[in-house]
């Protein structure tokens, strides 16, 4: 199942695209190119918490008695250079999710939806501003268990438009993406998620950088039930949230990022909160 | 800033002159105040696809009135005198005023603008110039038709010469992040030619970079480069007669222009070229180099040497010119003083030597004449008041390109490029090379 609040997604630092001789390529991923032949790998532990939710009509009210949701996710995602024009991306999640009411306590571990995918780098503005389309293919690790997900293959179809300038006297970036995505059953559900980010480093080393992002999901099947319990298997519901990013990188070869979110808007959805710690690693 | 100085470095290295920015506007200051002012070119780039616009802004701080006259001299690059406007003006004290002109009708080319203030207590002139649809530009001059055939001739004379590559480790220049090496080898004429080579620390062995070659301007003794990139090789040459490579051709500054101009199979740039030729060479020789990743960068003479050996070496990939000289040389008599004075002068003291003839051997080596053979990816830096390198000639030299061509104009700019232009530069070369 692939309901992410979390967005623990890599924060591309800005790509230092400098001078002769002092050229320097300090872009992590994202919606930026990647260079062909290298590989980068990013293991992230990233916690969810929600104990109010949404209803259909985007009141917000506390989960019946005194529930609460948690989740655990520890993800292993990876992008690799296959040429200048095309990326492969990979991301492989295990998550455990609990359920818990004064009387009831449910949970549920397991792989979840493998996501694999192309990313093609289409064109660019000036070599500074990137387009990208991404295709990816969502394959459930697990069979008839709602309590992780659909179980349902799926496809994705996401856009990206990214690039870095100057600005407040430092070096900036963006990212910004929005991805179509269909599960293959009756009921679907069909998803629009969408994400945009904007960073600034904080030292003319590239080594510290600051992010903020908007995201959310947009999801809508004839299935419109909301059932807290089985909560990465709700089909019919929206959410807006704003995340902030903290990174450090110790070398071109490893970084860390530490990332706070916070659900603003929803509906048939938690009331989430989360965070996360997520590591980048360049080994070639 | 470490990155900061390493530019200015390297843009001086890279150059041929100290150079100078053009008048941007004129100020005169008194007790009282002072009169200033400002040419606004109706185009970021001075380029117009047919009527010229500009406004011109005086401001008077002064306790009185500022009365006379403002003008303007529209004349081709050549100084032929194309139009001219006066009007009179006055600025009352403590006021400003603009005043708007606009030429029609003008024919395809680069035009100089002298703009003239001459007001009670002020006279001042702003040097500008402008184009017109500089891509329909054209040289009036015919390209030699064994230019082919002459150049092939010397890139296998070239190749009987042994190269003799040696690469001498240069600890003690070594940076934190960079190992250095003088390397050397045999060019044309079996001349010993010197440059460096810096290469990034790296625990893989097997690791390979790909490589800016750096070509020196006019009489620039280039030193190595390096900085703080981690995937590029960079290797800087000093071609014969210049800096650690002056061997044999020991000549005054002003004299190696038109070293053995007199015949053309001797004239001193085959053997300059040539030494770019077998620095590619080099390259291919290092297994721990992409020789399918090859950036030839250079300004004013290293400008006309990336063309020319992109021109006549299809094993370079990119190639970067900034302020080229030596184009269109046919087109620059009667534009520019210097290189054309320095031809004239010695055709004048060579017995038997005509400039005829030495215009006829130049042809050989005009950058124009190279430039229908680049086909890798190109891009030109440009001054539209440069001097030695004027609009005319770079345009007439660029639109011949046949390839992926990208040209950075600076309007207010003489010899001399910005760091607009090796920001892109970078970019470009990253995006080609695919270090992302």
């Amino acid at each position: 199942m692939t309901k992410k609040f979390t967005q623990i997604r890599l924060k591309p630092l800005l790509v230092a695209f400098l001078l002769l001789g002092v050229l320097r390529s300090n872009s992590y991923a994202g919606g930026f190119p990647v260079r062909p032949h290298s590989l980068l790998l990013s293991p992230s532990v990233s916690y969810f918490y929600a104990n109010k939710a949404w209803d259909s009509g985007g009141n917000l009210h506390p989960f019946d008695n005194n529930g609460h949701f948690s989740s655990w996710t520890y993800q292993l995602y990876t992008e690799y250079g296959l040429t200048r024009r095309f990326t492969l991306v990979a991301q492989l999640p295990y998550v455990t999710n609990t359920f818990e009411q004064s009387n009831f306590k449910n949970t549920a571990s397991g792989l979840t939806d493998l996501e694999t995918g192309i990313r093609w780098y289409v064109a660019n503005i000036d070599y500074r501003f990137y387009f990208m389309v991404q295709g990816t293919v969502i394959t459930p690790l697990y069979v008839n268990n709602p309590s992780l997900g659909y179980g349902l293959t799926g496809g994705e179809l996401k856009l990206m438009f990214s690039g870095s300038m100057k600005m407040f006297g430092t070096n900036a970036y963006f990212s910004l993406e929005n991805g179509f995505r269909q599960y293959i059953s009756s009921t679907g559900p069909f998803q629009d998620r969408y994400n945009g980010t904007f960073g600034l480093n904080l030292d003319k080393q590239f080594k510290n950088q600051i992010s903020v992002s908007v995201g959310g999901f947009y999801s809508n099947s004839s299935n419109k039930q909301f059932l807290p319990a089985q909560y990465y298997a709700n089909k019919n519901f929206s959410f807006n949230q704003v995340s902030l990013s903290y990174g450090h990188s110790f070398s071109r070869e490893f970084s860390i990022f530490i990332t706070g979110g916070k659900f603003i808007t929803g509906r048939n959805t938690g009331d989430g909160t989360s965070g996360s710690v997520s590591l980048v690693l360049r080994p070639f | 800033m470490k990155k900061g100085r390493f530019l200015v470095i390297v843009c001086g290295l890279l150059s041929l002159l100290s150079f100078k920015r053009a008048v941007a506007g004129g100020v005169k200051t008194r007790a009282e105040g002072d009169v200033s002012t400002e040419v606004k070119i109706h185009d970021s780039d001075g380029i117009f696809s047919g009527t010229a616009s500009f406004t011109f802004s005086v401001k008077n701080t002064m306790d009185n009135d500022q009365a006379g006259s403002v003008s303007y001299q529209l004349t081709t690059e050549k100084g032929e005198k194309v139009a001219s406007k006066k009007i009179s003006v006055k600025i009352g004290k403590n006021s400003s005023e603009s005043y708007d002109f606009s030429i029609p009708n003008l024919q395809t080319g680069f035009y100089k603008i002298n703009f003239m203030i001459n007001v009670s207590d002020y006279d001042d002139t702003t040097r500008r110039a402008f184009g017109i649809r500089p891509k329909e530009i054209q040289s009036a001059y015919a390209r030699p038709a064994d230019f082919d055939e002459f150049w092939q001739k010397t890139k296998d004379e070239l190749a009987k010469v042994k190269p003799d590559f040696k690469i001498t480790p240069l600890p003690k220049m070594n940076t934190e992040n960079r190992d250095v090496y003088e390397i050397q080898m045999r060019s044309f004429d079996n001349y010993l030619i010197k440059g460096y080579m810096t290469v990034p620390k790296t625990k893989n062995k097997n690791r390979k970079f790909s490589v800016l070659l750096g070509l020196p301007g006019y009489q620039v003794d280039l030193a190595p480069i390096v900085g703080l990139d981690q995937d590029l090789a960079i290797i800087t040459i000093n071609t014969r007669g210049q800096g650690t490579s002056r061997g044999e051709i020991d000549v005054r500054r002003d004299e190696f222009l038109t070293y053995r101009i007199e015949n053309k199979e001797k004239y001193v740039m085959r053997g300059v070229i040539m030494d770019c030729v077998r620095c590619v060479d080099f390259i291919y020789s290092q297994p721990n180099l992409r020789h399918d990743n090859i950036l030839a960068t250079g300004g004013s003479m290293g400008g006309y040497l990336a063309i020319a050996l992109a021109g006549v070496d299809s094993r370079v990939n990119l190639s970067s010119a900034q302020n080229p000289i030596l184009c269109d040389i046919r087109g620059m008599v009667g534009e520019v003083d210097w290189p054309i004075s320095s031809f004239k002068k010695y055709a004048a003291t060579q017995p038997g030597l005509t400039m005829g003839k030495v215009l006829s051997n130049l042809d050989y080596f005009d950058g124009r004449n190279f430039a229908v053979n680049v086909k890798c990816p190109f891009i030109m830096g440009i001054g539209l008041l440069d001097p030695f390198a004027p609009p005319n000639n770079e345009f007439a030299t660029y639109n011949l390109i046949p390839g992926r061509k990208r040209i950075m104009i600076f309007k207010d700019l003489s010899h001399e490029i910005s760091s607009k232009y090796k920001d892109l530069e970078g970019r470009w070369m990253r995006d080609a090379f695919a270090l992302f």
